[in-house]
């Protein structure tokens, strides 16, 4: 049958939007005309609330890289013997001895300190990949703060 | 005037260091070792560099570490405070040849006052009074220390040129004991000090510790701050001390300052310095000079008026004196008391959490420290932690209100040797100012 006032076309191409973009309801008008194309709500999906048990024993989850306060304890942190400035690379230019992602052997040389115009390689303790640089080039570090973290 | 000072050092002189330094606009830098993280020297300083572990040698006398603190800090000027590296020559020419002011004398006179033989030879040709000796260090011939020895009469002491604050020195009551006593203080120089040059000395019997404070700026104006009297001694550790001293008529100190003033300024020296003499039957006899600020320095500034970590710090920035000897007045009498964290009848260390503190105060009382409630007293440094100084305006005044502030004074957790100097300061000897170097020793003795 055919209404000649109903816009059958606007209808399927708001269907459709409706289903490419998961929207549930799209409204449009024009002037006091008003198209309102919805899906019925899907039964919800009550999501069961997960009852997390706190853990207060042994078992705590490491937080995330990004969130931990990193110090010298944290696993696979990277401490400066010493006082001075880190640099990433052997001479200004030259590319970086290692960046985050890179796979590291020990006795690799990671970073540079200089102090009193001499520079000190520092080296991995041991193997493994490069989590997190916590220094950038040039900045001053203290005995003791970490400069990357080695998984 | 320097923008910014790091303070090579640690507790209640680092403080006092930065207090100097902030009263001047001066920005400091604290350096700690890992057990100093919670320290008030490290709170309170504008930047803090962590320099090391624990251990003096790792941290504070580290001079790799505290030169690269230095550079990373940009400091101007490098404080030593006292002990560490403050008499070290070499740290003071290190620190100058990489850009920054050392706050003392050159590294010159710290080497010459340093070796104690040498510093005596020095000022004998300037003029002081010296303890009879070997005039110089001992050669390895025991006839020739024998016959010296003769010379001086016994007892003599066997002194370490390397020694000095009480340490290193045997005492040698006759010809029989020389030669094994000489053997055995070699031997610990060598342990301690690193040398085994010794020395001979006249043992001066029953003297009283008496010092001259010296300031000299970089153009030959040299001024005393009048004396201190430190005989009260345990193991020639200072406990009390006192200015002016009780033993010594107003001619007798003039005339002692004015000597010492001539010899400092003959040998060109700046900044703060001590000059330390036995003082036995009313002759004075030096032994030896401190080329640093002392643990002792406030009771001179009670009587003087004058900030000494100041001057310090002005003279090294190359500002003159600015006033004479005729200007520096003295008035009243001050007494200074050092805590220590130890058993006050054993003095055994007694590290641990301060638990409560509640420091005394009023007119005329001072306390110098770096104690808070909470802090915990590290076990790897000296137990001195807290300095209450009075002054008032006669020595009975000072000996009543340093009891009353004793008495005050808060400090649990931790023994300290509060108990013992009040226990002092009712001692007639104490309160009669009759007593000598060796008093204590004989009283705990007895």
């Amino acid at each position: 049958m055919s209404h000649p006032d109903i816009d059958f076309d606007a209808i399927r191409a708001l269907a459709s939007i409706l289903d490419e973009t998961g929207l549930s309801e799209i409204e449009v008008g024009e002037g006091d005309r008003r198209l309102r194309v919805a899906r019925a709500p899907a039964a919800a999906a009550i999501a069961a609330p997960v009852i997390r048990s706190v853990v207060a024993d042994d078992a705590a989850a490491v937080p995330s890289i990004e969130d931990a306060v990193i110090d010298a304890g944290y696993p696979g942190a990277v401490a400066s013997p010493m006082v001075g400035t880190a640099y990433r690379s052997p001479e200004p230019g030259a590319p970086q001895f290692v960046k985050e992602g890179d796979t590291v052997n020990e006795g690799q040389t990671l970073f540079i300190i200089e102090a009193m115009k001499t520079m000190n390689p520092i080296r991995a303790p041991r193997g493994g990949r490069i989590a997190r640089i916590m220094k950038e080039n040039g900045a001053p570090v203290e005995f003791g703060e970490v400069l990357l973290i080695i998984e | 005037m320097f923008d910014k000072v790091l303070i090579a050092n640690r507790g209640e002189i680092a403080v006092r260091v930065h207090r100097a330094c902030r009263e001047l606009g001066i920005r400091t830098v604290a350096i700690h070792s890992t057990a100093d993280a919670d320290a008030m020297h490290a709170r309170v300083a504008d930047e803090s560099v962590c320099i090391g572990p624990p251990p003096a040698k790792d941290s504070y006398l580290n001079i790799p570490a505290i030169i690269a603190a230095g550079e990373i800090t940009n400091a101007d000027a490098i404080h030593p405070g006292y002990g560490f590296l403050s008499e070290n020559a070499e740290f003071a020419s290190i620190v100058e040849e990489h850009g920054f002011t050392f706050i003392g004398p050159t590294a010159e006179h710290i080497r010459m006052m340093g070796d104690k033989a040498r510093a005596k030879e020095t000022v004998q040709n300037l003029g002081l009074p010296v303890v009879p000796g070997s005039d110089g260090p001992l050669g390895p011939d025991m006839a020739d220390a024998k016959a010296i020895a003769g010379e001086i009469g016994y007892p003599v002491l066997v002194k370490a040129v390397s020694g000095g604050g009480g340490r290193g020195m045997k005492r040698i009551d006759s010809a029989d004991t020389l030669i094994e006593s000489i053997v055995g203080a070699r031997a610990e120089s060598k342990a301690a000090f690193g040398d085994d040059t010794v020395y001979l000395e006249k043992l001066v019997e029953r003297p009283r510790h008496i010092e001259v404070q010296i300031l000299a700026d970089n153009f030959g104006n040299v001024v005393h701050l009048g004396e201190r009297d430190c005989s009260i001694q345990r193991r020639h550790q200072k406990l009390l001390e006192e200015a002016p001293s009780p033993a010594l008529n107003k001619a007798q100190r003039e005339d002692i300052g004015q000597r010492v003033v001539h010899a400092v300024q003959e040998l060109g020296y700046r900044g703060v310095g001590t000059i330390e003499f036995l003082f036995a039957d009313g002759e004075f006899y030096f032994i030896e000079m401190n080329t640093r600020i002392q643990v002792e320095h406030p009771v001179t500034e009670a009587i003087t008026g004058i900030d000494l970590v100041r001057e310090q710090i002005r003279v090294a920035a190359g500002a003159p004196l600015g006033y004479t000897q005729e200007e520096i007045t003295f008035s009243g009498h001050a007494i200074e008391c050092r805590v220590n964290a130890e058993d006050p009848e054993t003095f055994r260390p007694s590290p641990g959490c301060i638990a409560g503190y509640h420091p005394p105060g009023g007119l005329g009382v001072r306390v110098d420290s770096a104690m808070y409630q909470g802090y915990v007293v590290p076990p790897f440094y000296d137990s001195l932690i807290a300095k209450v100084i009075v002054h008032g305006t006669n020595r009975n005044e000072c000996l009543m209100r340093l009891r009353r502030a004793l008495d005050e004074y808060v400090i649990t957790g931790v023994e300290t040797t509060i108990p013992f100097h009040l226990k002092l300061l009712s001692e007639p000897d104490v309160v009669n100012g009759t007593y000598d170097i060796q008093w204590l020793e004989r009283e705990r003795e007895s």
